[in-house]
């Protein structure tokens, strides 16, 4: 009964407690052990994953018209930067817990320096330019449904932000891309991303997000997309040894050797590495430790080079999920709130990190974490204190 | 027409390139030929001229010309770290060929200093990577000691003797009799008059005979003698050559920052370098004055 009814849905009637079935045609394709299979996965994309540049033709406008559109789009930025200011943007932070999760920002990779620590040691930053992000959208866990549906259930609890970041020409997007920003009023960015957030986390549509959402000490996730090297040998693939260049090896140089054994296991096993497509693909590198932030240039220092990316790559860069470096102490929530009258200085440095504008006195024991260290004791002085 | 090209060479040795190879080139064609068009452009825009100067003083300036490495915002802030680390110590001019004292505090000694001496034979990278390649004999033992020239636990440069040699790298000196690289540790300053000149040493370098390190045949070195090899290794390097590649303009373009760029980037930084050379000779003087009656 159930099974009918399910089947043939719409033309099923229920009237005083009795079952009308509509005459239709009604095929069925048995799928046997269908129950056991796992849902189809529809992959229904996001509302702002619509095309983004417009082609642009030549429109054969006089100079006059162009320079009225020009003039079109500066007051529309100057329009929205004012009702932003107008409006009523968060203005107190809530206190931050453990269980909170706060948004993430969009970056751009922008070089590989070191820097030196107290100790003398030298470690490889990386550092990641925060641009000028802003809040574009929330969607709530049902609006904003995982791309695998599965009715009656939303597994993902947290809501989510749409941030942009980058401003751009406006006449250069499609009519599309430019309504996701249409309700905001903020000017079309050229990059969008979504971050997960609960429910206490939301921010006002408008509300920007500075490098100084970060703190120096605290580590981060970043996620970008690696650089796309091509069909690739399991050499540089997996990082295999490869055989002997002479001892009469021939022909095998580079490869991989067997995939697989005998007996029962007579087959390749999934997941066996083997050569590939390399690269262009997205990963997250857990737990960057953030040892300098620039709040002239909004750039952050992180550690480490293995970032994927080339230079100029943009990036997410997310509070850490690693629970052993979530941040102890509490961090501005939902973001970090600019006030106009704050003074702070242009750079914020970990206290294990040594600064160029100060010299070497002498090596001191320091006791951190109850174990002892030299650290260079280290003093400002005037040019050349020789 | 003969205008044109005068002022299309010197564009060309203007537009410095942190190579070493078209360092001297352009080092050559300033004091031959083109020597002449200089000294007038130089009364014409000494400005100009100072900032073409400072690639050759300080050429970790220059950012890798490397397109894909390139960003303005991360080669402004690791220059301000330069010139911030510059301002606590003094980093003096020096060029491959100088023999230089560097002093550096030791965390596993940190009563004492250790203070090397020896000749410069390498310098690369660029930004805060860059380094020099300190090179000497000590207890008949060939010595080499790589230093990062913004680490802060590098007390003191010195420069003993500045002088510049023949050829961009001396890593030849490796494969030459240790009289060449042996210096005494207790070398005193060797004077230099303040903007003379830097002198360039045309010393010969007798190699030793093979087994090498490298195949130095065919790294067209200026400053070593005859090598005295059989015809083959020379007509292997000959085949090996590629004498073409000085004419490949785009090939020199894209292994160098352009010459607007690189005053750019001196103009910059340049009233924060022009502090650092005031309180160096500040320095110097007092040094200077102080010596003489320790020698009385």
């Amino acid at each position: 009964m159930t099974l009918l009814s399910s089947l043939c849905r719409n033309y099923t009637k229920f009237i005083d407690g009795r079952v009308y079935i509509l005459p239709t045609t009604c095929v069925l394709i048995q799928v046997r052990e269908s129950h056991k299979l796992n849902p189809v996965p529809r992959l229904r994309n996001p509302t702002w994953l619509t095309k983004k540049n417009r082609v642009i033709h030549d429109e054969f406008l006089t100079q006059e018209n162009s320079e009225f559109i020009k003039e079109v789009v500066r007051d529309q930025r100057i329009e929205s930067d004012k009702k932003l200011e107008e409006k009523e943007i968060l203005t107190n932070s809530i206190p931050w817990a453990r269980n909170l999760k706060r948004t993430g920002v969009i970056a751009k990779k922008i070089g590989i320096y070191p820097l030196w620590l107290k100790n003398g040691e030298k470690i490889t930053t990386t550092l990641l330019q925060v641009l000028d992000n802003q809040v574009i959208k929330y969607y709530s866990p049902e609006e904003y449904n995982p791309q695998i549906r599965r009715i009656g259930k939303i597994n993902n609890k947290k809501g989510c932000l749409l941030i942009g970041a980058e401003t751009a020409d406006p006449t250069l997007f499609t009519k599309d891309y430019c309504n996701i920003f249409k309700e905001t009023g903020v000017i079309p960015k050229k990059h969008l991303a979504r971050f997960f957030v609960s429910g206490e986390g939301i921010l006002p549509p408008g509300t920007p997000i500075s490098a100084m959402h970060f703190q120096v000490g605290n580590a981060v996730d970043v996620r970008g997309k690696t650089m796309d090297r091509g069909f690739q040998g399991v050499m540089k693939r997996h990082g295999f040894s490869g055989m002997p260049a002479s001892h009469g090896v021939t022909k095998t140089h580079r490869r991989g050797g067997n995939i697989g054994g005998g007996g029962e296991k007579a087959r390749v096993w999934p997941g066996t590495k083997m050569p590939g497509h390399m690269g262009n693909r997205y990963l997250t590198i857990r737990g960057l430790k953030i040892w300098r932030i620039n709040t002239k240039y909004n750039v952050l220092w992180v550690s480490g080079q293995g970032i994927p990316g080339e230079t100029n790559a943009i990036v997410t860069v997310y509070d850490t999920v690693l629970p052993l470096r979530r941040p102890l102490e509490p961090i501005p929530f939902p973001t970090y709130l600019m006030k106009s009258d704050e003074d702070f200085p242009e750079n914020i440095y970990d206290k294990e990190v040594h600064k160029f504008s100060f010299i070497i006195e002498e090596w001191v024991t320091d006791t951190v974490n109850s174990t002892k260290f030299l650290i260079i004791k280290y003093i400002k002085l005037t040019m050349f204190h020789n | 027409m003969i205008n044109i090209i005068s002022k299309y060479s010197l564009s060309l040795s203007t537009l410095t390139r942190t190579t070493n190879a078209s360092k001297l080139l352009t080092n050559r064609t300033k004091t031959t030929a083109a020597s002449n068009i200089v000294k007038k452009h130089k009364q014409d825009d000494n400005s100009k001229n100072a900032l073409a100067e400072y690639r050759l003083i300080y050429p970790e300036f220059l950012p890798d010309p490397r397109i894909d490495f390139r960003n303005s915002v991360r080669e402004k802030l690791e220059r301000m770290d330069m010139i911030s680390r510059r301002s606590q110590i003094d980093i003096p001019e020096f060029y491959v060929g100088c023999i230089l004292a560097v002093t550096t505090s030791d965390k596993h000694n940190p009563a004492k200093n250790h203070r090397f001496v020896g000749i410069c034979i390498q310098r690369s990278g660029c930004g805060l990577r860059a380094n020099f390649l300190l090179r000497n004999v000590i207890d008949n033992q060939g010595v080499e000691v790589l230093y990062e020239m913004y680490d802060p636990t590098i007390i003191r440069i010195e420069v003993l003797r500045l002088e510049k040699r023949l050829d961009d790298e001396l890593l030849y000196l490796r494969d030459a009799p240790q009289e060449y690289s042996t210096f005494d540790p207790n070398m005193e300053i060797e004077p230099h008059m303040e903007g003379a000149p830097v002198p360039i040493n045309t010393i010969k370098v007798k190699l030793k005979p093979r087994p090498w390190l490298e195949r130095w045949e065919r790294k067209n070195l200026k400053g070593v003698e005859d090598l005295g090899l059989p015809e083959r290794f020379y007509k292997r390097a000959g085949e090996l050559a590629t004498p073409w590649e000085k004419y490949d303009l785009m090939k020199q373009y894209m292994k160098t920052v352009p010459e607007e760029e690189q005053n750019q980037i001196f103009a910059e930084i340049q009233s924060e370098l022009q502090n650092i050379e005031i309180t160096r000779k500040k320095l110097k003087r007092k040094r200077t004055f102080l010596k003489p009656s320790k020698l009385a």
